[in-house]
This record gives C-alpha cells, sequence and structure tokens, in this order.
C-alpha cells in the first residue's frame, strides 16, 4: 500500500519502497540468531536469511531498486561478530550484490564490530543519524537531530488484537505520525523470530525508544503486516481503548 | 506368558521360603501373612517376575521386599555380601522413599542383631556383613553421592530419575553390574505417562549392563488393566511379551461410602445457604472423628477450604493444607503430624492421594466429583488403617450432574469397574533424550539399540523410520555440514551404521536436562512494584486486559503482561471474572462417563413407564444407589425435568443434539449431549465444529465438558439433514488430518511443542549452568513452531507433539469408534430444537472451556478481524 506518494509498504512484507531514492528500507534483521542459540542450546531451524531474501525477492520485483538500506541490527550479539553472523553476513550481502544493489547500513546497537568487515561484505556503514536524499535514517536509540522524512527501527514495534475468542493475536506493525513537524515512519522488525512490542497494550513507559518519551504513541497509525498482507488498523490509542474494553 | 494367580501358597510354605532370622523377625513382628504376601514370598524367592496389586495397608511394600531381605542375608551368612547393588527399589515419590528407607530399616538391623546375638565374634570371624540400604534422590546431598560411590548399598531406593542419571554415570554404573531385583512401586502412576515410559527405556538399559537374571517385580493400588500394566514391567525379548505373575489381591479392602447432596434445593438455594451447609458438614465430621482427610479437586479448592473452615469454626493449627503448590518443608511437617496423630484434619487436592505413610484416617470426605474411579478408590482407601477395616468415606456433590456422577462412580468402585490406564506408544521425545544417554557409555550399531529400545513395552512397535529420523535428527542432519558442530547431539556414521558421544560437555548437558516432567513457566505477578504472587504461562494466556482473577486469597485485576511478568492492580470487585480452576480441572475418563451414560438410560426408562410397575422400580433403582435423601429427591428431580422439557434423556448409546439459544448474546447454541469422557469430547468437539464450521461457513465458538460440547454458531441455523450428513462425512474422513490442522493453531500446540522440545533436548533448559525457559528467552514458540514445520513436516520433535496431543491428551482412536458407530447408528442421534436450552445442558453452557475453532483461511480471518475492529472503533 501507499503510505504517502513516495513511500510504499510492500504487500505482506516488514519492507518499505522509497521511490525518490530507490531504496528498499529494512530494520532490525538479526541475522545470526540461529547460530547464537543453538550455542545457548536452543535449536532453531536456519530460517530467518532465507526467509528475509525471499522478502527482498518479492520486494525488489517490478521495482526500480539501487540501494538496500538496513536500519539498524543487521546482526544479533553485542560484543562481537560470531561466525555465524559472519557467514549470514556475508551470504546477505552477496545477495544483495547479486541483484546489483548497494547495501547501506544505519548503525544500531547490535552493530559493534561489523565495520572490520565493512570491506570484504562491501557494506557501507553510518554510524548515526545519516541523510539520503530528503529521508533521514536512524536506528532509533537516540532522538534523531535533522528534519526531514525520519526512519527508524529499533522498537519491533507490533499491536495486539484480541478476537472473539479472547485470544491474543499479535501483528508486527509499522508505525507512522510525526516528530517535531517531520514525518516519522517506524519500521516493524524483520526478522523471522521476531514477534514484536505490542505498542496498544504495554504501557508508554515501557517502549524503548527515547522518541517516545517525546510523541504520543497513541497518535500514531498502525500499519499491520503478517498472513501476506498489509492492512492499516487506525491508530495505536483506538486500538488501545478496544483492547482495555475486551 | 502373562498369568494370573488366583490361589494363594499356605503361610507354611511361604514362610518357609525365608531364612531362619528373617522368618524370626516376621514371626515376631507379625500374627499373620496379609494376601498378598500369601503369593509374593514364594514367587519371588523363586525368581518370578511378579505384579502385585494390593491396597494401601495391606503389607505391600513388605510382600515385596521379604523375599529379597532374606537371600541377600543368606548371602551375608555364606560371607559373600558383597558392598555392590543387589536391589533397586523405585518410586514416583520422594517422600515415599523415605518412608520406605525408615520401614527397611528396621528389619534389617533387628536381624542382623539376632544374628549377632547368636553368633557372637563368629559374625567377624566369617565376615557376615549388614545387608545395607540407601536413598538416592534429586535430594540427595553430594556428600551423601560420594558416599554412596565408595560404599554402593545393597538396596537402593531410588526414583526414575535419579536411576537415570545413576545408569548414566560410569563410576557408579559398575556398582549396578551385580543387580538381582527391580522393584517398580506405585506403578499406575507411572504406567500411564511419559515418566513411566522414560523407566521402562531406563530398566532396560539396566538390566543389558546387567550379566545376571534380573527379577522385576511391579507394586500398585489399582491398576487396571491388569495385563497391560505386567507387560509394560516386563517388556519384550525378540518380539514377544515376557512371563509374569499377577498377584490381585486388590478386592481385599472394602469400603462404605455415600453421595450426599448439602441442601434439599441445589438450584434456588442462595450460594451461600449451599455453603453455610456444606461446612457445617465438614465441621461435623471433623469433630466426630480424630483425624478426617478431605480432598478437594483443585489446589484453589484447597485453599478455600482450610480458609472456610478457619473463619468460621475458629479452627487453628489443629488442621492443615497440603497440595503440590506448599514448600515440600511445609508439606512434610503436615506427613509427620498426620502420622503422629497430632491433626484433626488435613485437606488436599492430589498430593496425599500416593502412598505415602500419613497414619491412620477415620474418615475420607471428598467434594465435588473426583471424575474417576480408580481415583475415587485411592482416595477413599486412605482411610481406615488395616486392609481389614472398612473404609469410610463420603462424596459431597455441588450441583445435580455432580451428584449422578458421584453415586454413579461408587456404585462403580463398588462393583470394581474400574478406569484404565493407556501406555504412551512410542515417543519420541523420551526416546531422543535416551539414545544420547545410550551413546554417552559406548559405540553402539544402530540395529543393536533398535533392538534393545523395542524390549521395552512402550517402544515394542517403534517404527524403524521413526527411529532412524530419530538418529538424524541427534547427529544433526537437518542443518548444513558446518552447523552440526554446534546442532549435533551425538556423532553418528552412516555408512558404518554407528552412533556414538558428541563433545566433551555432552555428559554433563544430559545430567542437567534429563527428565520429562515439563518446566511449566511460572509468571511473576506484580502489582505496581511489589511481587504478589506466580501464574502458571497457560492461565495468563487466558487473560485479557481488564480480567479478575484470584491470588493468594486476593482479587487482582490483569493490566498487561511483558516477557514472564504479569503486571496487575488491585481490584475492587467481588467476583473473579476467570474462575481460578481454569487450568486445574479434572478430566472425566471414559469407563466412568459410560457408567453414568448406561444408568442415564436405565433411571429414563423406569421413568418413561407408564402403569403399575413404574414406582417401583424408579424406587428400586434410586434405593440401590449410595444416595443420601437430598442426592435422591435432587436426582429423580433432575432427570424428571430433563423429560418433561426435552421428552428425552442422553444416554451412552443416544447423543441428544440441542439447537437452543444463548439468553445473553442471543445467538444460536448447538449442545451435543456426549458423554464419553473430558479427552474424546476434546477429540470430537473439534471435529464437529470443523466440519459444521465449513457447512456454515462461520467461525465455530466451542465449549468442550465432560458431558458434551456447545457451539456458539452466531444466528445461522443446523437442520437435521445437515447433522446426518456431518456424521457421515465425519465418519468416512481421515479425522487425524482434519484435527491436525486445527490443532496447528491453537495455544495447546504451542504450549506442548515447547515442552516436547524440551524433553527431546530441541531447547535445552539447562545449559553451560544457566538455567533457562524459552519463556526466560521470550522465544514466541508460534514462530518457533513455524519454522520447524517449513523445515519438515515429519521433524520427530513436532511429529511426537501431534501423536502426544492426540493420543494422551485427547483419545483419537474411541473418537472415531464413537463417530464410525454413530454413522451405523449403533450410537443413535437425534437433533431437536428448544427455545431455552434444557436442563442437562446448563451445567455444560456456564462452565465450558473456550476455544476457538478457525476457518482455514488465515488471510480471510485477519480481513474479518480487521473489519470487526474498525466497526467498533468507528
Amino acid at each position: 500500500m501507499l503510505l504517502t506518494n513516495e513511500v510504499e509498504l510492500i504487500e505482506g512484507e516488514p519492507i518499505a519502497y522509497i521511490k525518490p531514492i530507490k531504496s528498499l528500507v529494512l530494520a532490525d534483521l538479526h541475522l545470526g540468531y540461529e547460530g547464537i542459540m543453538a550455542k545457548q542450546g536452543v535449536l532453531l531451524p536456519q530460517v530467518n536469511l532465507k526467509s528475509m531474501l525471499l522478502s527482498i525477492g518479492r520486494a525488489c520485483s517490478g521495482r526500480d531498486v539501487s540501494t538496500i538500506i538496513v536500519d539498524g541490527d543487521i546482526k544479533n550479539a553485542f560484543t562481537t561478530v560470531e561466525t555465524a553472523e559472519f557467514n549470514e553476513l556475508y551470504d546477505f550481502a552477496n545477495h544483495v550484490r547479486g541483484i546489483g544493489a548497494k547495501l547501506v547500513l544505519i548503525k544500531g546497537n547490535h552493530d559493534n564490530f561489523v565495520e572490520r568487515y565493512k570491506g570484504p561484505l562491501g557494506l557501507e556503514v553510518y554510524r548515526q543519524e545519516t541523510k539520503i536524499g530528503d529521508f533521514d535514517f536512524f536506528h532509533g536509540e537516540e532522538l534523531p537531530s535533522s528534519k526531514g522524512f525520519l526512519v527508524m527501527g529499533h522498537e519491533h514495534p507490533a499491536i495486539g488484537v484480541y478476537d472473539d475468542t479472547g485470544r491474543l493475536e499479535r501483528l508486527k506493525c509499522f508505525l507512522f505520525g510525526s516528530y517535531k513537524g517531520s514525518k516519522l515512519l517506524v519500521m516493524p522488525s524483520a526478522s523471522y523470530f521476531s514477534s514484536g512490542t505490542a505498542v496498544n497494550i504495554e504501557p508508554k513507559s515501557a517502549l524503548l525508544a527515547p522518541v517516545f518519551k517525546q510523541i504520543d504513541v497513541d497518535e500514531m497509525r498502525a500499519v499491520a503486516v503478517g498472513y501476506g498482507s498489509t492492512l492499516d488498523f487506525g491508530t495505536v490509542g483506538g486500538l488501545r481503548k478496544l483492547a482495555i474494553a475486551r | 506368558m502373562i498369568e494370573h494367580l488366583e490361589k494363594p501358597f499356605s503361610d507354611q510354605e511361604s514362610l518357609n521360603v525365608l531364612n531362619r532370622y528373617v522368618r524370626g523377625w516376621f514371626t515376631t513382628n507379625f500374627r499373620e501373612l496379609t494376601p498378598p504376601q500369601r503369593f509374593a514370598f514364594k514367587l519371588i524367592s523363586s525368581r518370578q517376575d511378579t505384579l502385585i496389586t494390593a491396597p494401601t495397608g495391606s503389607g505391600k511394600t513388605m510382600s515385596g521386599f521379604l523375599s529379597i531381605i532374606s537371600r541377600l542375608f543368606d548371602y551375608s551368612l555364606e560371607g559373600k555380601l558383597e558392598g555392590k547393588v543387589y536391589c533397586i527399589y523405585i518410586s514416583p515419590l520422594r517422600s515415599l522413599n523415605n518412608d520406605i528407607y525408615r520401614n527397611l530399616t528396621r528389619p534389617l538391623n533387628e536381624v542382623y542383631d539376632a544374628i549377632v546375638k547368636e553368633l557372637g565374634i563368629d559374625v567377624i570371624k566369617r565376615n557376615i556383613q549388614k545387608v545395607s540400604i540407601g536413598v538416592r534422590t534429586g535430594d540427595t546431598t553430594q556428600q551423601e553421592r560420594r558416599k554412596q560411590l565408595l560404599h554402593p548399598p545393597n538396596i537402593l531406593v531410588t526414583t526414575p530419575e535419579s536411576l537415570a542419571i545413576m545408569i548414566n554415570s560410569k563410576k557408579f554404573a559398575e556398582h549396578l553390574k551385580g543387580l538381582e531385583f527391580i522393584i517398580i512401586d506405585e506403578l499406575h502412576e507411572l504406567a500411564g505417562n511419559k515418566r513411566g515410559v522414560h523407566l521402562s527405556l531406563s530398566v532396560e538399559r539396566l538390566c543389558e549392563m546387567v550379566s545376571n537374571n534380573v527379577t522385576r517385580i511391579g507394586l500398585g493400588a489399582t491398576l487396571s488393566p491388569l495385563d497391560e500394566a505386567a507387560r509394560f514391567l516386563v517388556g519384550n525379548r525378540n518380539g514377544k511379551e515376557n512371563g509374569c505373575k499377577i498377584v490381585d489381591a486388590s478386592w481385599q479392602k472394602g469400603f462404605v461410602a455415600q453421595t450426599i447432596s448439602p441442601v434439599k434445593d441445589l438450584i434456588y438455594t442462595e450460594n451461600e445457604a449451599i455453603e453455610d451447609s456444606l461446612y457445617k458438614v465438614l465441621d461435623g465430621a471433623i469433630q466426630k472423628n480424630r483425624t478426617t482427610l478431605i480432598f478437594t479437586n483443585t489446589r484453589s479448592g484447597t485453599e478455600r477450604v482450610i480458609f472456610n473452615l478457619k473463619k468460621r469454626f475458629k479452627y487453628g493449627e489443629e488442621i492443615a493444607a497440603h497440595h503440590s503448590s506448599l514448600s515440600r518443608e511445609s508439606r512434610m511437617e503436615v506427613e509427620e503430624l498426620l502420622k503422629k496423630g497430632s491433626l484433626k484434619c488435613a485437606v488436599t487436592s492430589t498430593s496425599l492421594e500416593l502412598g505415602v505413610d500419613i497414619g491412620t484416617i477415620d474418615e475420607v470426605i471428598q467434594l465435588g466429583s473426583p471424575k474417576s474411579v480408580t481415583r475415587a478408590l485411592q482416595r477413599i482407601g486412605r482411610a481406615g488403617h488395616s486392609y481389614k477395616e472398612l473404609a469410610k468415606g463420603l462424596v459431597v456433590g455441588l450441583d445435580r450432574d455432580d451428584l449422578v456422577e458421584c453415586s454413579v462412580m461408587l456404585d462403580a468402585a463398588k462393583k470394581r469397574h474400574l478406569d484404565s490406564f493407556s501406555v504412551p506408544r512410542n515417543a519420541l521425545d523420551v526416546l531422543a533424550q535416551h539414545i544420547i544417554g545410550m551413546s554417552l557409555s559406548q559405540k553402539w550399531n544402530v540395529d543393536d539399540a533398535y533392538n534393545l529400545v523395542r524390549r521395552a513395552y512402550p517402544y515394542s512397535t517403534l517404527d524403524r523410520h521413526d527411529f532412524n529420523a530419530l538418529i538424524e535428527y541427534l547427529a544433526g542432519n537437518y542443518v548444513g555440514l558446518e552447523s552440526r558442530r554446534v546442532y549435533g547431539k551425538i556423532w553418528y556414521d552412516e555408512k558404518e551404521k554407528m552412533f556414538g558421544k558428541r563433545g566433551a560437555l555432552a555428559q554433563v548437558i544430559y545430567m542437567l536436562n534429563l527428565g520429562t516432567i515439563p518446566d511449566e513457566v511460572a509468571v511473576a505477578v506484580f502489582s505496581g512494584k511489589k511481587w504478589v504472587g506466580n501464574i502458571e504461562e497457560e492461565f495468563l494466556i487466558r487473560l485479557k486486559p481488564g480480567d479478575i482473577f484470584t491470588l493468594g486469597g486476593k482479587l487482582y485485576k490483569f493490566e498487561y503482561a511483558k516477557g514472564m511478568k504479569c503486571h496487575v492492580s488491585e481490584a475492587h470487585a467481588t467476583e473473579p471474572t476467570i474462575p481460578p480452576w481454569y487450568s486445574e480441572q479434572l478430566p472425566l475418563s471414559y469407563e466412568l462417563a459410560i457408567e453414568i451414560g448406561k444408568f442415564r438410560d436405565r433411571f429414563a426408562s423406569a421413568l418413561s413407564k407408564k402403569g403399575k410397575g413404574k414406582e417401583a422400580e424408579v424406587d428400586a433403582l434410586l434405593s440401590g444407589m449410595p444416595i443420601d435423601p437430598n442426592a435422591r429427591v435432587a436426582i429423580l428431580d433432575y432427570f424428571n425435568e430433563q423429560l418433561a422439557y426435552a421428552k428425552v434423556v442422553p444416554n451412552d448409546r443416544f447423543i441428544l443434539v440441542e439447537q437452543t439459544h444463548d439468553f445473553e448474546k442471543g445467538t444460536t447454541l448447538i449442545v451435543f449431549h456426549a458423554l464419553y469422557g473430558r479427552r474424546v469430547n476434546d477429540t470430537l468437539s473439534r471435529a464437529f465444529a470443523i466440519e459444521i464450521g465449513e457447512m456454515l461457513d462461520i467461525d465455530v465458538g466451542m465449549m468442550v465438558s465432560d458431558n458434551g460440547f456447545v457451539f456458539d454458531i452466531g444466528g445461522k441455523v443446523f437442520t437435521r439433514q445437515q447433522l446426518v450428513s456431518a456424521v457421515n462425512d465425519l465418519a468416512s474422513a481421515n479425522i487425524t488430518n482434519m484435527l491436525k490442522q486445527n490443532i496447528r493453531k491453537t495455544e495447546m500446540m504451542k504450549r506442548r511443542f515447547r515442552h516436547v522440545a524440551a524433553r527431546g533436548f530441541m531447547i535445552l533448559r539447562n545449559y553451560k549452568g544457566y538455567k533457562k525457559s524459552v519463556g526466560k528467552q521470550q522465544l514466541n514458540s508460534q514462530i518457533l513452531l513455524k519454522a520447524v514445520e517449513e523445515m519438515d513436516q515429519n521433524f520427530p520433535i513436532l511429529k511426537e507433539t501431534y501423536r502426544e496431543i492426540l493420543n494422551d491428551l485427547m483419545d483419537l482412536p474411541r473418537a472415531q469408534d464413537v463417530l464410525s458407530k454413530m454413522r451405523r447408528k449403533e450410537i443413535d442421534y437425534l437433533l431437536i430444537n428448544t427455545d431455552v436450552p434444557s436442563p442437562f445442558s446448563h451445567k455444560m453452557i456456564a462452565f465450558g472451556h473456550a476455544d476457538v475453532v478457525m476457518m482455514k483461511s488465515r488471510h480471510m480471518y485477519l480481513q474479518r478481524l480487521h473489519k470487526s475492529v474498525m466497526k467498533q472503533i468507528s
């Protein structure tokens, strides 16, 4: 669906396409997660990278894509780059190159030490807020300083909706609103293994990103993504009222 | 061959198998042999595999042990008793183990003292050692364990879990190589679940390690069917079942019990008045008896009864609660006080059901139906100490269905129509654990390992493909070669068909994670910053913001949950909106359900008769039931009302399908009066919900209970013709696949999958010293499940989850049987329309267990969800 004239949310995928800069944006990939979990005794099937590449493949089809922007947290471990992460980063970067696109990473809090490998991975790494065209990308663990269309990750937003029998269904979502007069888009996590934080159910104080101390999340629009579709669910505030009423 | 023994040996014959000193000790301490002992002494002494079923207090334990003690003293007298384990005793309860230790220490000491007294200094010259005994459970200290490693006890008392650890510890296993006897106590608590399945493999592996022929002895209080229990005990060799002697002395203990209704009219009497009367009954019994034991069906019920007794009658320390949520110390204290006779009354849920010694109980009172004949017998059997005394019991029915159920139950108990257990077959998660365990001690040829596993009865029909798939999974073959180092649990050489240990940490990881009892993920509940208690994760799943529930006797309003923390505020309401027993209700057994159905049939046909004989027949039926006058009136009214309103009473061969309306919501309800026990109803209801959902093109809201199931079909109408085609469709459909499709989406599937994944070592609970749960890692099990499904639909962990749900939790075979009988009209059915629900459906509608059956397309579901959300907002 078209969010604005310039920004399209790809149907059923946690990916935004920004036309003026011919870019696909994803956030919070957490590549290498399965390998790290396996080292902790939890055997997850290796599906994250595979599903992500399929998503990107679908997003590219019929669109002119020159850049893939990862808005933070391309990998998972804080302290180092694990072998499993390196392997997946390598495959990911290779795949992007295969599409003929440039890979840009806006560093997030999980992306320590990635710069070491930017040469072999062919990765463009930016430490903080970065402006590409009229769009301002930042991961989200700090407040943005400049103006323009703001795009962040970090929060892993989702909405929780109760069905008729009281079961909670959680769906990843984009959040769209404004911050100090600029448009603000919050990306859902692209990771297969993240189910997200239900922003309409958790109290506002439980949200991670400092930007939510400045603006009211209830005024943002939630566009849910999952089961192959992307749907506008109205404001977070509306969904919050609904959750409490049930 | 499995053989039932009818005729006991004479006392003389039995005593003659014991050596002089042990016989001397027995005859000074006991006047005569008890029934199980008249069989067991001789059988065990001649090394026969034996299954003994006898009531508590009948000298059952001694019947298993005495011949063994005698034999060990024979060795000792010959100077040949070595410092190794000759006999292993396994029970599911640690507290029972401590009892056994205490009870055997005395005879071992006294027999040895008698020998010393007679032989004097010769004892040293002839190297006559005392027969030693030791306990090894999770509670055993490190120091004690080290001591046991140096000086292993001749008789080792342990639990299934500790046994599994011992057979995998190289050093200790050395001491087990001279084993001659294995005793498994409380077999009825093990044979029907995965703990028992795990044990059966441990026993086969242990026997494989031992050079002797090991004699197996099984003990149980109430076991049915006995042949199945015997098969479980002895296992197979080369595809044939081993021989076993069965001693059934369970009929030896009688009981007197009655079902009562606390008030004349259970419907229109105010709740408070019913409670007043109920507590008066309890107080009366406590006053009259020296010691009273009260069983409730839930932990919260136990708490409530204690609270009320103390509040109403000013009881203090002389009454106490005993349930599994209490700390071990406080439970042991209650057991001690009961033994000493210094407690007037104990209130418990299930924890005092088993054979822990609790001294003499005068009367057992059961509140509400315990849902199974076997359980009723076990509970009432706790009263009256010796097997010769009649056990005295009182069952209080709390509604009219309860009254019918309890009186039929007591009647069936009198006739000893027990519920049968069934052994879980071919559980892949438990097997995964054992394959890893086997790999630790040696390299195995895959065929040899397969053959060994199949000796255990639960695996006698194990499919070779499943076994191979499991080996492949454990070898990590489902990931790329480079990741196998982390993913592989065992080393496996496909060409040589050999497997063995992988990694230096394998042993430690195995020991820390083995076992079959799932970690119930406890969720901490916070009111503001204050911790107020824990709830089960399953309970949390059901909560919506604003729901009010009780915790520790207080009411709280659910706000939200994050990770493993649940946030609440104090509620100023008077009633909880979510009943606290939601997740702890006991399921009605199939056998009892059928008995109730038969009673309904008999009683309803007597009531529908016309003419002279009617009164007398009705009267005779009621007088034959163990009920008080109140209950008698209530049951009679209940049936008369149903007959007057609906003209028919459903029974075991007649399912009434009632189309009616929900009072409040105004929607159409379809009530299936199907009385086949909870497990069958769980299965049937899902099958019908899917079928009807597709027919009417709706999501069917569903409530399952013991007496049937209810569907909410919104504004739609269901016709007779549709019912007929639904039955015919289901009878010929592949229900297994249908149910799998349906179960996939449920909370139950996610939860069970996680348990199976932990048991099958896909998710380690304890890794390198960090205790973790998936919950704590906030890994969404739905996503994990989806990932596994996408990888391989036949992945062993996934396959086992479905098997566990369909066969252990539900009862697919019996549900299929009911469906085909419906098609053949061996079970009749009829659709009627009522304006208001008929009396027999009231409880079902009021107390159902809600779940959802959704239509196939998730996509459409999402859109509809969206639409209804938008409508409500605007």
